[in-house]
């Protein structure tokens, strides 16, 4: 029995005429970490930014924490921390004003001493400051000076030291150097470990999602496509390359057929959800002379996988 | 003990068939003895930068093979090879390396050599 964090029903927003997200239907269990991937413009920052609250939805309905997006009231909104894509932070204010003003949302200080017993210590000051003294930033210097990757880094310090028990980022990683993305990935580690946590996080680098998630959602034109752990996205999503004597079968009928791709003599299947008994199977009765199946990596998994149909390449070697 | 194991986050082998074939490499190789203890499934995860799943993942494949054994609350320990089963999962690991260094050879010319 898993509860569920993040929920999301039919979730249905149009822009004017331009369908946005279409029925999404999400649901994240506590304690994961959910890499969240989709092409741009698929639908991801408005999905993200409708399951805060921050916009309304033209149909269906999200709950986080067991509280509709909507309606998000404050002590609910403590319990959640969310990474703008870009880090957008208050410019004019240094990063001393930014930390006085982030912590003012968590008022622990503020309640009477028997009240205080039930609000877990939320805003912990001396993990701000350990996080600022090892990204070695200048605590005075205001927010506009600071390069992107120091924004980025105040901005990942700020979403931690509430140890939220639901951390939402959108692209946190763009467009970062190596060595502060895996920052990113430490810090969601780190979080992840604290019981009961959870993280939703948007990436368009593959190679992370794979090294931290343990679920993904798969989001391609405003459609959810996938919801599942990485493990099963992995097993599912393969590539078969099968050869034949003279010519290839004009029909391919296999279960869970994606992309079918034809050369003299081979043919190329990218299948999901096919077991390799049944690719076995199918090669044999269709004459395939042999029969591989390809383990394709993540990133391979993903473009082949959001592809249209019948897509090719975009440039093609031609023997002249 | 985790500093030797690498995670190639591009590669076509989930992380958590890399763990748990790099560990299986060391304790093949003696690296790691029966009796030693594996690091604890958060301090890996946390020093690899991985999902903590990933790692328990790994622990269990070893586990289901037979090279390691889980003590409650206590921790993951190299078993004895004296009692080790191989099975299933085991002989086609062994099988698939089998195969690359077979076609490898092959490419060599090694064939030639038999007759």
């Amino acid at each position: 029995m898993t509860e569920t964090v993040l929920e999301t029903q039919g979730l249905t927003k149009y822009y004017g005429s331009t369908l946005a997200l279409d029925h999404m239907n999400l649901q994240i269990p506590r304690g994961c970490i959910c890499g969240f991937v989709g092409r741009n413009g698929a639908g991801k920052t408005t999905a993200i930014k409708l399951m805060l609250g921050l916009l309304r939805p033209t149909a269906g309905s999200s709950r986080l924490l067991g509280c509709d997006s909507q309606q998000l009231e404050p002590v609910i909104r403590q319990r959640i921390g969310y990474v703008t894509e870009g880090h957008r932070l208050f410019r004019w204010m240094s990063i001393n004003e930014l930390e006085k003003f982030q912590r003012a949302f968590f008022p622990k200080h503020e309640l009477e001493k028997f009240q205080r017993a039930f609000f877990p210590k939320q805003w912990d000051d001396k993990f701000f400051a350990d996080m600022i003294e090892y990204f070695g930033l200048p605590r005075k210097r205001k927010i506009k000076h600071l390069s992107n990757g120091e924004r980025a880094q105040v901005s990942l310090a700020l979403a931690l030291v509430p140890n939220p028990e639901l951390l939402i980022m959108d692209d946190p990683t763009l467009g970062l150097d190596a060595a502060i993305r895996r920052q990113f990935l430490e810090g969601m580690i780190e979080l992840i470990m604290r019981e009961g946590r959870t993280v939703l996080f948007s990436s368009h680098i593959l190679g992370d999602v794979e090294r931290v998630s343990d679920r993904i959602a798969v989001i391609d034109k405003g459609v959810l496509r996938a919801n599942c752990s990485l493990e099963e996205f992995r097993a599912a999503v393969k590539k078969v390359v099968l050869s034949f004597a003279d010519s290839t079968p004009a029909d391919v009928d296999i279960d869970g057929l994606l992309h079918l791709r034809r050369s003299e003599k081979e043919l190329e299947l990218i299948l999901v959800g096919t077991a390799d008994e049944q690719i076995a199977e199918w090669a044999k009765s269709n004459r395939a002379q042999n029969h591989q199946i390809v383990q394709m990596n993540l990133e391979d998994q993903f473009i082949e996988y959001t592809a249209p149909a019948n897509h090719r390449r975009l440039f093609r070697w031609e023997e002249k | 003990m985790a500093l030797w194991i690498q995670i190639s986050s591009g590669s076509g082998q989930p992380i958590y068939v890399q763990v748990a074939e790099q560990i299986s490499e060391a304790i093949a190789k003696s690296e790691l003895a029966s009796g030693d203890k594996l690091p604890a499934v958060r301090k890996l995860a946390s020093e690899l930068v991985i999902n903590p799943n990933t790692v328990a993942r790994a622990y269990t494949r070893l586990e289901q093979a037979g090279l390691v054994t889980t003590k409650t609350g206590s921790g993951t320990y190299v078993s004895d090879p004296k009692l080790r089963k191989s099975d299933a999962a085991d002989i086609n690991i062994l099988t698939e390396r089998m195969d690359t260094l077979i076609t490898r050879g092959l490419n060599l010319g090694l064939r030639e050599q038999g007759k």
